[in-house]
């Protein structure tokens, strides 16, 4: 077991850089997840610690110790790649029993580890098939069994479940994070799915075009994203953007937008005070954080048409059309019932929405 | 493997075409076996009767031809007196030893080949294929020369270096396309789970198997039927089967009937590996040509 500290790391494939001036502090027996779209330089990240590729800059500490220079071998890391990367001419059994059988440990202690691994995983009934005769599901776990079956200082998973079906990943990220507490092995796991690493981490990094964006926990992520880039990416459905100007009335600032007029808390008035010689923002709110109806309401609020309905379930999403034509997303619940081209009204719950800059998307609050 | 059946529908054009490949496929055999089949029966005759041949156009008289009492005079002239069985052997160290040592060299260059990216890489590769484009007597006479200054020539480790020089590249060249085919993942996998380069290497040469499989055998094949090498490096201390039958032709007196033999005992062999290994041969010809 070990903490992991990234300073200042830089990986350059040729002259393009894939990951830039990366900071991270990992501390010993939690769980990270790195978050970004594809090709934003998770793997390049991941692969630098395994050893697998050089770091161009900069330094990869377990335990404050450098680990730049060490074989993977030394690295002691048990890593589930993102293809799998079984050994195709070997048995389940072999798969996993090979870090071991590397390590020169005894046939019984092998023997007892896999097992125990396999009925943890619940791939016991298949140790003697052959990779490809395999489902993916099951691929997975064993790649996840040759991980678990020796005691390494850290364990690498890059986006393992992103092949399953729906819900045998919903299922599988309650196993692993669940294997990930019971063994305390400090844990750095790669993933592209927002819910995955908002269910699973104690602390995201959302990077983006190999730059991380932030470092938080879920709910820091979730309700205090730093700029427009990661509020946006992080929430299913996704958070709704919307220009606005600034206007100064009584003593209050207001959001002034066509389709409305809504001032601004004292507390973000402030923060708006603060910033010099602003005039327009970009106004956030994500769709759970306000409510619609088609009366209208006393106090200040959206005015906008009704686009589409969609019935999600046990939630409704609404898409309604504002003036500027822009087109923002609303849920609420099943009772409601507007239907296309009627106009509806959406009181924001301003203690939940967010103003980033126009210039850098910076997030004001 | 890309095979399927293809639907097909009779037409006079397909009738006759099938009518015609049945008569060329006729053809081709007796082309060939024929040969093999008369060597294998005028090995087992006396040369008298060897030499008995029904009259042109006598189709009925062709029974003379199996009309022989067998002998193994000429097998045991080979091996009792002309010394076939150090011939044999030779041929066995030389064919066998330039296949080992090519293949591990082969193995080692082709995984380098395959993995690692240096500058001027490609055309290292181009330059090790292009060794084998001249023909082999081009190079003969100076080969020579410097075998001889080395003193090797009339020896075997002269005869397996010979061979494995033209072997090598082709080793490479093979081995290659099979490493490229087998992902670096999967060696990755090997170091994270604690191997070393080596260790990584070695695990998996079991993925190049057919590969190493079907360049042995070819390699094999080009040491065992080669008459050159043998005949000018080989001569002396060195001898190998065809070189040593050659020797039977004699200006005054061609030995035909030990001839006819020595064709066996050199062509058995081969058929015997050919038959063993023959499934494992063309998968691993075909596996390594194409990328999945
Ligand atoms: N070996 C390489 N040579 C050159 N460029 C590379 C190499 N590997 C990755 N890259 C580039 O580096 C960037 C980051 O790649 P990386 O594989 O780390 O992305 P990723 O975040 O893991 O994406 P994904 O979610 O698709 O797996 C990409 O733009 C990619 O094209
Ligand atoms: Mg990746």
């Amino acid at each position: 077991m070990a903490k992991v500290s990234f300073r200042n790391v830089w990986k350059k494939y040729g002259t393009t850089p894939a990951v830039k001036d990366l900071n991270i502090e990992c501390p010993d027996g939690s769980f990270l997840s790195i978050l970004g779209p594809s090709g934003c330089g998770k793997s390049s990240t991941m692969r630098m610690v395994a050893g697998l590729e050089h770091i161009t800059a900069g330094q990869i500490l377990f335990d404050e110790k450098p680990i730049n220079t060490l074989a993977p071998k030394d690295r002691d890391v048990a890593m589930v790649f993102e293809n799998y990367a079984l050994y195709p001419h070997k048995s389940v059994f072999e798969n996993m029993a090979n870090p071991l059988k590397l390590r020169g440990q005894d046939a019984t202690v092998i023997k007892d580890r896999v097992m125990a691994a396999a009925k943890l995983l619940e791939i016991s009934q298949l140790l003697e098939r052959r990779p490809q005769e395999l489902s993916g599901g099951q691929k997975q776990r064993v790649a996840i069994g040759r991980a678990i079956v020796r005691e390494p200082n850290l364990f690498l998973f890059d986006e393992p479940i992103a092949h399953l079906d729906a819900k045998l990943r919903a299922h599988m990220r309650g196993e692993i994070k669940h294997l990930q507490r019971t063994l305390g092995t400090t844990m750095i796991y790669v993933t592209h799915d927002q819910l995955e690493a908002m269910s699973m981490a104690d602390t995201i990094a959302v990077m983006h075009e190999g730059e991380l964006q932030q470092l938080g926990t879920p709910r820091e992520v979730y309700n205090k994203p730093v700029n427009a880039w990661v509020a946006g990416f992080v929430g299913e459905p996704a958070m709704n953007f919307v220009d606005v100007g600034l206007q100064d009335k009584d003593g209050k600032t207001y959001f002034i937008h066509p389709n409305f007029s809504i001032a601004v808390t004292d507390q973000q008035q402030h923060i708006i005070a603060a910033a010099a010689r602003v005039n327009a923002l970009r106004m956030g709110v994500r769709p759970d954080a306000m409510s619609i109806s088609l009366v209208k309401p006393k106090h200040e609020c959206i005015t906008g048409k009704i686009f589409v309905t969609e019935l999600l379930g046990g939630d409704m999403i609404i898409d309604v059309d504002l003036d500027d034509g822009s087109r923002i997303r609303v849920k609420t619940s099943t009772d409601f019932d507007g239907v296309e081209g009627q106009t509806c009204y959406m009181t924001v719950n301003r203690d939940k929405w967010h103003a980033f800059s126009k210039e850098n998307g910076k997030a004001l609050f | 493997m890309a095979s399927r059946d293809v639907v097909r529908y009779e037409t006079p054009l397909s009738t006759a075409f099938k009518w015609l490949s049945a008569i060329f496929i006729a053809i081709y055999v007796v082309w060939t076996v024929l040969p093999i089949f008369i060597m294998f029966m005028s090995s087992f005759k006396d040369l008298l009767e060897a030499f008995k041949l029904p009259a042109v156009g006598d189709w009925g008289g062709i029974m003379v031809f199996f009309d022989f009492t067998p002998t193994t005079k000429h097998y045991y002239e080979l091996f009792a007196n002309l010394g076939f069985t150090t011939y044999l052997f030779n041929s066995l160290v030389a064919a066998g030893g330039s296949a080992v040592v090519s293949v591990v060299l082969g193995s080692l260059c082709a995984y380098s080949l395959s993995r690692i990216d240096f500058r001027g890489k490609s055309d290292l590769f181009f330059w090790i294929i292009s060794t084998r484009m001249a023909p082999v007597v081009a190079v003969m006479v100076p080969l020579y020369w410097i075998f001889r200054e080395l003193d090797l020539v009339g020896t075997l480790p002269g005869l397996i270096l010979a061979y494995t020089t033209f072997n090598l590249p082709f080793a490479i060249w093979i081995l290659k396309g099979f490493f490229d085919n087998v992902p670096y993942a999967i060696e990755e996998a090997q170091m994270v789970d604690g191997a070393t380069r080596f260790q990584a290497f070695r695990a998996i040469l079991p993925l190049v198997a057919p590969g190493i499989g079907a360049f042995i055998v070819l390699c094999i094949l080009f040491a065992w039927n080669d008459y050159l090498f043998a005949a000018i490096i080989g001569s002396g201390g060195a001898k190998t089967l065809p070189a040593a039958t050659r020797e039977l032709v004699q200006p005054q007196n061609i030995q035909w009937g030990q001839i006819m033999a020595a064709g066996v005992v050199t062509t058995l062999p081969m058929m015997f590996l050919g038959l063993v290994i023959r499934k494992y041969l063309v998968t691993g010809l075909t596996m390594g040509a194409v990328k999945e």
